[in-house]
């Protein structure tokens, strides 16, 4: 049996690319470590900041917020709240809502609930229901991206937010890149960065993400030793997703060849700072729709767009 | 043994004495997508499975 590189105890991790192994006490230290340095090198968070933590009730982001829960005690400048986007997917994010309401209440976190329904006025099921009796490409993660970055920005500013926290980790920022790659779009790949960048709109707030040298391993584990693992369960919509061929094809090369994930986030940030040199990605988000007063890149923003599209723009 | 997946379905396996990573190639599963528990112990790939434990797999990918 492995033992602990640091003390000798039962390991609970081995760390295959570094070759360490870590008990829990020393993993939790590790994950403490190696957070703490992501927010510090990449600049995340000042003395004093009102830090919304985007949460969906899965294990990530319950895992963001318990953790920066955590860390605020440490910084008096510092406060937490939780923020939760209900798409109105039956089945799914009504049970992964009970998860949410749990960790927040223990924390005593004070947090916020926004729905499509309230704020586009239909769920993302009716929404995909909409688009498939128009004859529209079937995009049900398109559009549950689009509206949920809007409704995220909304609503953390309306809440005074300073900085909106997402728990994205490695895992997900390098499929990301891949599936950006395979689709041509470099545009997107800048937008990959550890943090949001300039010009700023006045509506706009600012996003961290705080897990993005963090193995999607290591917040499982972190979130299992915190007693937050949440009851299993998948988003219908995500099986016709091309993100899960890509995660298994990274997950069978990390596999077989130890340390091909932090390569690949290290080419991500080489290739971001090719890419700002070359002009792209730097339209940000400086105009304003001239539908909804969002902040957007184009005349109209996405969401009104998909909205338009759907014959839902009230 | 038994092994029981996060769905909550499980499966009967005949075997013994083998290590999670002998016990993940027969179930044609990667290691880097489960944390694996043992008698409410995270345990790592070399632990060797004994007869009557119930392995439990929380999967590390998220379906949403």
């Amino acid at each position: 049996m492995v033992n602990c590189s640091l003390c000798n105890r039962p390991a609970v991790y081995v760390m295959r690319a570094g070759g360490k192994a870590y008990c829990e006490h020393h993993f939790l230290r590790y994950f403490d470590k190696k957070v703490r340095k992501t927010i510090r090198k990449y600049r995340m968070f000042r003395e004093k900041e009102h830090i919304v933590v985007a949460v969906s009730g899965g294990k990530d982001s319950l895992a963001l917020l318990h953790y920066l829960n955590k860390l605020s005690n440490r910084v008096p400048g510092w406060r937490i709240s939780a923020l939760l986007i209900d798409e109105g997917i039956k089945g799914y994010r009504d049970r992964t809502i009970k998860d949410f309401l749990k960790v927040v209440n223990e924390l005593n976190v004070d947090y916020r609930i926004v729905s499509f329904k309230k704020e586009i006025g239909y769920t993302l099921d009716e929404i995909v229901k909409i688009g498939i009796n128009k004859g529209l490409p079937y995009l049900p993660c398109s559009y549950c991206g689009v509206f949920r970055r809007y409704l995220l920005n909304k609503a953390a500013r309306e809440m005074s937010g300073s900085v909106l926290a997402t728990a994205h980790n490695l895992d997900d920022i390098i499929q990301t890149y891949l599936l950006n790659i395979i689709q041509n779009n470099w545009d997107k790949v800048p937008k990959l960065a550890p943090v949001s960048k300039g010009p700023f709109h006045p509506k706009f707030v600012r996003r961290v993400k705080p897990f993005y040298e963090v193995l999607e391993k290591e917040t499982t584990l972190y979130a299992i030793l915190n007693s937050l693992y949440p009851e299993f369960i998948e988003c219908p919509y995500a099986v016709h997703s091309v993100r899960w061929s890509i995660r298994r094809y990274i997950n069978e090369l990390e596999e077989k060849h130890p340390g091909t994930k932090y390569s690949l986030i290290r080419s991500l940030l080489n290739i971001i700072g090719i890419l700002e040199k070359l002009g792209y990605g730097k339209e940000g988000a400086i105009g304003t729709c001239s539908i909804c007063g969002e902040p957007s890149s184009n005349k109209v923003c996405r969401a009104c767009m998909f909205r338009k599209e759907l014959g839902i723009l009230t | 043994m038994r092994v029981r997946f996060a769905d909550g379905t499980t499966k009967e396996l005949n075997v013994n004495g083998i290590s999670i990573r002998e016990l993940f190639k027969t179930l044609n599963l990667l290691l880097e997508e489960y944390i694996v528990v043992v008698k409410g112990r995270v345990v790592t790939d070399d632990y060797i499975v004994k007869d009557g434990d119930e392995v439990i797999l929380y999967p590390v990918v998220s379906g949403g």
